[in-house]
């Protein structure tokens, strides 16, 4: 269960598998139904992102551990063309979607930790982990 | 739909259409698959404006229909167990959405305490530091004038009507931004100080009229003062007002507070249109009133005059009255949560009405 599971992402049907595969883990690890779904909505999220913005990635989940909590941590990865100014990025209004408080900004406020890096040409990695509650 | 033929595709089912499709074909086995597009369907909705109850009625209406058919297994806890599933995926985007609107309040309410912060320095580095640079400059100025004739002499005192002008000046317009009497007097001598300062400065006739003297909590007291300020600031420079009155009564649960002017007046449509500029003090006090539950209401016309109508809930400024007009307020720090008015209700509400929890 401490193994890395990595969901290739490149078409729709790869965001359904991602998803799947989040929840599972959520699942084992005793997660809420309510906090399950939420995992799966920031990996669709980030899923969808990868396809849109640079068509090919990699979703990958792990079990995570601090001295007292279990988690979930989710790394959505790509070789796209990067973004130019991650903390614009972040903010709502960035795009149409962040405009509704989806997007980026939405998956911020869904979990409990968030990293973005990104390099213009390069590619994006945005790393999210959520505690059990 | 109806903006199929607009958009040269093949004609999309109805929102409620497809819900109840993909709703069906979950239930007949539930995936990860269904529920993605239940998820998608969430998210094209709340895209497409659609509210959240809205939602709430499709997916109910959807879901008696699939169980009152014959031939449905009828409503046994696996099926409604999907059928939970499915709704929370449908709306999980709005909770992304209702988290964002959160984090906006509460970001709206910190600028605002910034904000007032910010101002308490400004005030006092207008007070004393700029206060006494001025007395610096008097004693210099006292120092030269004994060494200088006494025709210079008697032109450097005709200077002191001058220097104590700019002193109470600098007075007023530091006890305008922060004024100290808003903390120790309360919300309506300050309005009123400060509606005397407006008032003379431009040399037109404000009155002030209430019906309610109760000291409210600080939070309340100091949006109430910003927003009449706002609405002079408004009504003295852009509405060329000859007169303004202000009202503040109390009426079911809640305050209402009115500023008038019979000033040029404008088109309410318009500072509502995007990128107008116009209505950015009107906008600020739509902010500060967000954060309290409170609401606006702009009557105006051009050649009408303006009338800024507002209304606050009674929950937020129960406070430990001390309802005694003019007196000051002594005691603790009121405090900011709100509670019940009729749980500590002491001997001189007669006039208030305990509160219900309606939210205006």
């Amino acid at each position: 269960m401490a193994d890395e599971i990595r969901v290739a992402i490149a078409s729709d049907q790869d965001i359904v598998l991602a998803r799947q595969r989040g929840r599972t883990l959520a699942f084992e690890l005793g997660f809420s139904s309510s906090d399950s779904t939420l995992v799966a909505t920031a990996i669709s999220e980030l899923a969808r992102n990868i396809l849109t913005y640079a068509r090919t990635g990699e979703i990958a989940l792990k079990a995570i551990q601090s001295t007292n909590r279990q988690g979930i941590m989710v790394v959505a990865s790509d070789e796209g063309p990067g973004i130019a100014d991650v903390r614009q990025a972040v903010k709502d209004g960035f795009s149409t979607s962040g405009s509704l408080g989806l997007g980026l900004p939405g998956v911020r406020r869904l979990m409990d930790e968030f990293m973005i890096e990104s390099e213009l040409g390069h590619g994006t990695r945005v790393t999210v982990r959520k505690w059990k509650q | 739909m109806k903006t199929a033929h607009k958009a040269q595709i093949l004609p999309e089912l109805a929102l409620e259409d497809r819900y109840f499709s993909v709703l069906e074909e979950h239930l007949q086995g539930a995936s990860e698959s269904t529920l993605r597009r239940a998820y998608d369907l969430g998210r094209k909705a709340l895209s497409d404006g659609r509210s959240l109850l809205e939602m709430a009625t499709l997916h109910h209406i959807a879901l008696v229909r699939i169980l009152a058919r014959p031939d449905s297994s009828s409503a046994e806890p696996k099926t409604l167990e999907a059928a939970y599933q499915f709704f929370a995926e449908c709306i999980s985007p709005y909770e992304m959405t209702h988290r964002g609107f959160n984090e906006a309040i509460a970001a709206l309410r910190h600028l605002n305490e910034a904000l007032e912060q910010e101002i308490r320095r400004i005030a006092s580095a207008v007070h004393d530091e700029a206060g006494q640079l001025l007395v610096a400059l008097h004693l210099a100025l006292a120092d030269i004038s004994r060494d200088v004739t006494e025709p210079v002499r008697e032109r450097l005192r005709g200077l002191n009507p001058i220097f104590a002008q700019i002193e109470d000046q600098l007075r007023r317009l530091s006890h305008e931004l922060r004024p100290t009497i808003l903390d120790d007097l309360g919300w309506i001598p300050a309005i009123r100080f400060l509606a005397d300062g407006v008032s003379r400065r431009y040399s037109i006739p404000i009155r002030v009229e209430t019906s309610v003297e109760d000291r409210l909590p600080s939070i309340t007291e100091t949006a109430l003062y910003r927003i009449v300020q706002e609405a002079l600031t408004n009504a003295t420079k852009h509405a060329k007002a000859s007169s303004i009155t202000i009202r503040f009564s109390q009426r079911d649960n809640g305050l209402i507070c009115s500023i008038r002017d019979d000033g040029v007046g404008f088109d309410v449509r318009s500072i509502r249109a995007p990128g107008s500029e116009s209505g950015l003090g009107l906008v600020g006090i739509q902010e500060r009133l967000n954060a309290l539950g409170g609401t606006l209401q702009i009557l105006s016309a051009p050649g009408q005059g303006t009338e800024l109508l507002i209304r606050l809930p009674m929950e937020t400024q129960n406070a430990n009255s001390s309802s005694t007009s003019g007196q000051p307020y002594v005691g603790m720090p009121k405090p900011e949560v709100p509670s019940r008015a009729g749980r500590n209700a002491g001997g001189r509400r007669s006039q208030r009405r305990p509160t219900g929890d309606r939210a205006d």
